[in-house]
């Protein structure tokens, strides 16, 4: 696809986003764009990972509350202006990830998988039992938000920061770095097999992941004003799995759409009462049977036919 | 019917009747007008056993009060009706919920909040709201000392029972307990604080402070533990479920030690698990919420219609949501007006218990209602004999003391 | 300090049996077919569920029910194979995982619509409590460590003794050549799936009798068995029956000697010393 074609949905998506606050009679649905707009930066990390990687991180949330709790307790406890607390949560979670990733990172697949979610795991445990820092279960209450708890001005930051990330990510993807990562999910046997480091790749792609969720967990508590552990257990993180591959793994645009699904689907299933849980599975399994290339796959490939071009899968 | 859809299914049919009979009620009254109030509640996940019967308790006060003539406010009559979100018990839902409710729905009076999680997350937004909010099982402490004019709560907080408890356990004389109980959870440890204060001042001690998380249903490694330090007594503070294993893993170890509780379980819950003989004794402290034994003329008429209507017994803690209704019902007739929310939520801390209420509410200066926006029940001791609950006496509690206790936290 | 040990070591072992129940599933499933099936706890609980439903609804003596939901748990093995991950199998593994997610969700959802969301308990009316020295072990404990050795020594002589059991093995070891030998590499997943699910409902069962069914506590034993499986050594039999056995007694001392709300972050933290020193696992082949 010519780069001049691919920019122009990027635009209008754009100019309706900016103007999303005027178009929105109810500021229900303001709230809801602004936790998407989160996890758009949550998702696009957990893509850097799992879509690009080939590698299924399920501790995305539990890093999402490292950067949420950090961020939350400089605030309070050290009265540190926010912006340098935000910034300092993806800094915070870099640690972290560090951490962790070396012994996870040693294993592959399903292995893989199963240690960062032992991780994940392990996050909350702390959150809640080292009470005498984060006050356990019953959680933080009045963390700052900016400029007197605006919605509008908050969704006018979490656009920017999720639209400038989102950049980001693509940017890395385009890179020699982004070629390599492809490359480790084709074959890591092979990339290795060259004379690559591949080790060093794939911590540097869990680490930036990482940091995103740091951020885009910062960004959610300094918007609620409220966290607790509840927020950042494993069910969330299955939520950033599900934003990639709904969207479409190792796409751009594929966690940004993936991640407005997850924020609306299951408030738009509301309807559904207890029925919620078991629909949503359905639609996790009839997705990946049916459409393991996601929407924007979908779409690419709906695209290519109807111009008669080859369509190129987003695997 | 929306709103019925959360029930059971076994019971849809009746609550469509129910349902039928108010709109009918409704039709022949013609010119009034409507009051929507919100629900927020655990209807399903692990806050369910406490959220759904409150929300089904705010339903059934709803049709009672629409079927005895409305709410009151000058002229005018309202009626009530109920739309229930359920927020699983997780911040993030909760806080989504209540915002569909005010934003979109328009509702001004949001009750249930059973679970403390979800209900700080309202809590810390929800002063900024034209709106009131009305806590019910959420036994937090920090939710009623944020001084937030428009929140009030029914349920005392934990620790007001758990100083009651601890004068209860250090009269029959134990000096060195061992706790076993969920005490990552804050009102929990909250409670246990309150039982070691009063338990120092009659020169006893707690020995161990042991943690079972909601999902643990094997303690015996704890209670092994506790079992080589020889305690004079246990204390077992939890939610019933995992509470239930406790006792009868007590009596498998061989501990015949008295055993004291605050889990608020009904004879269901724990049978299911273990044997009556097995749970012979068992003392549990606790607000006297709703019991048969100890349950006023109100407690007895609520539990026959909540099994009538709904098919399955209310839970003891369910009552806190019905007795919002009523308190709302009283403080907008009060206000004289629906739409001023400030008027309400200040009329709310001004009265006094209202009669159809059915927990035993402990009035501060003849109001429901303290500045804090907090009301107490009475405390009980009830001790399991021979297959029940029964109800043995009032715990000593002090309602006007924990009130001024509670205005100089925050 | 001695008779406190031997205590805690016998508390552990029962919940060590359900673990290395569970994990025998896993592993099979995961050498075999390569997927790590993340809704076997929550479908084995639906065997435990169903079990409760003979037991107390239908008036089912507890010997006639435990047969008919290992049946019924072999079925519906072999219906999670053919309509869940038949579909995937040439995909991507990490489909598979997805697709197992999904299926945990749904699984959750179905017992939490037909069950119910309080606790049930099995009824067994076995009440006693045996006492040796200082020593007590509850009777239902002890049938339960007893079922979970037979179970795996039935498993032991199914895989080493009868033909079907060595096809699973061929399978497991090399694919190709499997082929070759004429091993219908079609029946052989749903065996596998059947067996396995079978093997997990029984331990639902006795997650059931012995403690509670409640919704989440599928999920949570998936995980613990999992990190049975990266203990012992995926795919690796003797891994999964020392690894689980080990879980089950290290979160009893974890318990017991160090803390209590912090026993399963000493569970993992040793799972990932172990990989950290030997990532093949205690009884893992290295790779």
């Amino acid at each position: 696809m010519k780069r001049s074609l691919s920019f122009l949905p990027w635009l209008l998506a754009l100019i309706v986003l900016a103007m999303l606050p005027e178009l929105l009679p109810v500021k229900y649905y303001l709230h809801l764009s602004i936790l998407a707009l989160i996890w758009v930066i949550v998702a696009q990390g957990q893509n850097l990972i799992q879509g690009f990687t080939g590698y299924v991180s399920i501790v995305q949330a539990g890093f999402m509350g490292i950067g949420a709790y950090g961020s939350a307790l400089l605030s309070l406890n050290l009265q540190w202006p926010l912006w340098a607390t935000v910034a300092m949560a993806p800094v915070i979670t870099a640690l972290f990830a560090l951490l962790t990733g070396y012994p996870s990172l040693r294993v592959k697949g399903h292995y893989f998988a199963i240690v960062t979610l032992a991780f994940n795991l392990i996050i909350v445990i702390v959150l809640v039992h080292y009470s005498e820092l984060t006050k356990g279960e019953a959680g933080i209450s009045n963390i700052p938000k900016p400029w007197g708890g605006s919605r509008e001005a908050f969704y006018y930051l979490a656009l920017v920061l999720a639209s400038a990330l989102t950049l980001l990510a693509a940017l890395i993807a385009r890179s020699r770095v982004g070629e390599i990562l492809l490359a480790i999910r084709q074959n890591e046997d092979l990339v290795a097999a060259v004379g690559i480091a591949a080790w060093k790749y794939k911590l540097f792609a869990f680490v930036v992941s990482a940091m995103y969720a740091g951020l885009g967990g910062a960004l959610y508590a300094h918007f609620q004003g409220f966290i607790n552990p509840e927020i950042f257990g494993v069910a969330q993180s299955l939520d950033a799995i599900l934003a990639v591959i709904l969207g479409g793994a190792g796409t751009i645009a594929g966690p940004a759409i993936g991640a407005f699904l997850v924020v609306f689907l299951p408030e738009l299933l509301r309807f559904a009462d207890s029925f919620r849980l078991i629909l949503y599975g359905l639609i996790l399994v009839l997705a990946t049977i049916f459409m393991p290339i996601g929407i924007v796959g979908i779409a690419r490939s709906g695209f290519a036919r109807m111009t008669g071009r080859g369509g190129q899968h987003g695997g | 019917m929306p709103n019925y859809k959360f029930m059971p299914n076994h019971t849809f049919t009746r609550a469509c009747a129910a349902l039928a009979m108010s709109l009918v009620c409704g039709a022949s009254l013609a010119a009034e007008k409507k009051l929507t109030v919100g629900v927020a509640d655990a209807l399903t996940g692990g806050g369910a056993v406490y959220g759904l019967p409150q929300a089904n308790a705010v339903k059934m006060a709803a049709d009672e009060i629409n079927v005895a003539g409305g709410i009151k406010v000058g002229p005018d009559v309202y009626k009530i009706d109920v739309i229930a979100y359920d927020d699983k018990a997780n911040p993030t839902e909760a806080t989504n919920a209540v915002r569909k409710l005010i934003d979109r729905d328009g509702v001004k009076y949001i009750l249930g909040f059973c679970c403390s999680g979800s209900t700080s997350a309202v809590a810390s937004f929800i002063r900024n709201e034209k709106a009131v909010m009305l806590v019910g099982n959420a036994a937090e402490r920090s939710i009623t000392t944020a001084k937030i004019p428009n929140l009030v709560r029914t349920r005392p907080p934990a620790d007001y029972s758990g100083q009651a408890a601890g004068t209860f356990i250090a009269r029959k004389g134990q000096k060195r307990i061992a706790v076993l109980g969920a005490l990552d959870v804050g009102f929990y440890a909250q409670y246990v604080d309150s039982v070691e204060r009063e338990l120092k001042k009659a020169g006893g001690e707690i020995i161990a402070r042991e943690i079972f998380s909601l999902k643990d249903r094997d303690m015996s490694p704890q209670l092994t533990k506790i079992r080589g330090l020889n305690p004079d007594a246990i204390l077992v503070v939890g939610y019933v479920e995992p509470a239930a294993f406790v006792y009868r893993q007590a009596v498998e170890l061989g501990m015949n030690i008295p055993r004291y509780g605050f889990t608020s379980g009904s004879e269901e819950q724990f049978l299911r698990v273990t044997t009556s003989e097995q749970m012979e004794g068992v003392w549990d402290l606790r607000p006297t919420e709703l019991t048969l034994l100890s349950a006023s003329k109100n407690g007895v008429a609520y539990h026959a219609n909540y099994t009538k209507i709904f098919n399955a017994s209310p839970s003891p803690s369910s009552p806190y949501a019905y007795d919002q209704l009523y308190a709302l019902k009283a403080a907008v007739e009060a206000a004289g007006t629906v739409d001023n929310t400030e008027a309400v939520a200040k009329a709310l801390r001004t009265i006094p218990v209202p009669p159809q209420v059915v927990m035993q509410y402990q009035p501060v200066d003849g109001k429901m209602f303290d500045s804090n926006g907090q009301a107490y029940t009475s405390n009980g001791a009830f001790q399991w004999q021979k297959g029940k609950w029964v109800f043995v006496e009032d715990l000593p509690s002090d309602s006007k003391a924990y009130s001024q206790f509670l205005s100089t936290l925050n | 300090m001695l008779i406190e040990i031997l205590q805690q070591t016998i508390n552990g072992l029962a919940i060590g049996g359900v673990y290395v129940l569970i994990a025998l599933g896993l592993t099979t499933v995961f050498g075999i077919l390569g997927i790590a099936h993340f809704a076997h706890g929550s479908v084995s609980m639906s065997g435990g569920y169903l079990t409760y439903f003979l037991v107390t609804a239908q008036g089912l003596p507890l010997l006639a029910a435990i047969p008919a939901a290992l049946a019924a748990g072999f079925l519906l093995g072999v219906l999670v194979e053919m309509l869940a991950y038949r579909p995937v199998r040439h995909a991507n593994h990490i489909n598979a995982f997805i697709v197992a997610l999904g299926l945990t969700m749904m699984v959750e959802g179905i017992n939490l619509q037909l069950f119910g969301h309080e606790q049930v308990v099995i009824p067994t009316g076995l009440n006693r409590v045996f006492r040796l020295g200082g020593i007590t072990v509850p009777e239902l404990r002890l049938y339960v460590i007893i079922a979970a050795i037979l179970l795996v020594v039935a498993m032991m002589i199914f895989v080493e003794r009868t033909k079907t059991g060595q096809a699973i093995r061929a399978v497991a070891e090399n694919r190709d050549a499997a082929i070759l030998m004429g091993v219908n590499v079609k029946t052989i997943p749903l065996i596998v799936f059947g067996m396995s699910t079978a093997l997990g409902v029984a331990a639902g069962i006795m997650v059931g009798a012995l403690f509670a069914i409640a919704p989440g506590i599928g999920e949570g034993l998936v995980v613990k068995g999992f990190a049975v499986l990266i203990l012992g050594g995926l795919g690796s039999f003797p891994g999964a029956i020392l690894g689980g056995t080990v879980l089950g007694i290290t979160e009893s001392i974890a318990a017991g000697f160090i803390s209590s709300g912090y026993k399963d972050v000493i569970a993992f933290v040793v799972m990932i010393i172990v990989l950290l020193i030997r990532p093949q696992g205690l009884l893992g082949r290295a790779p």
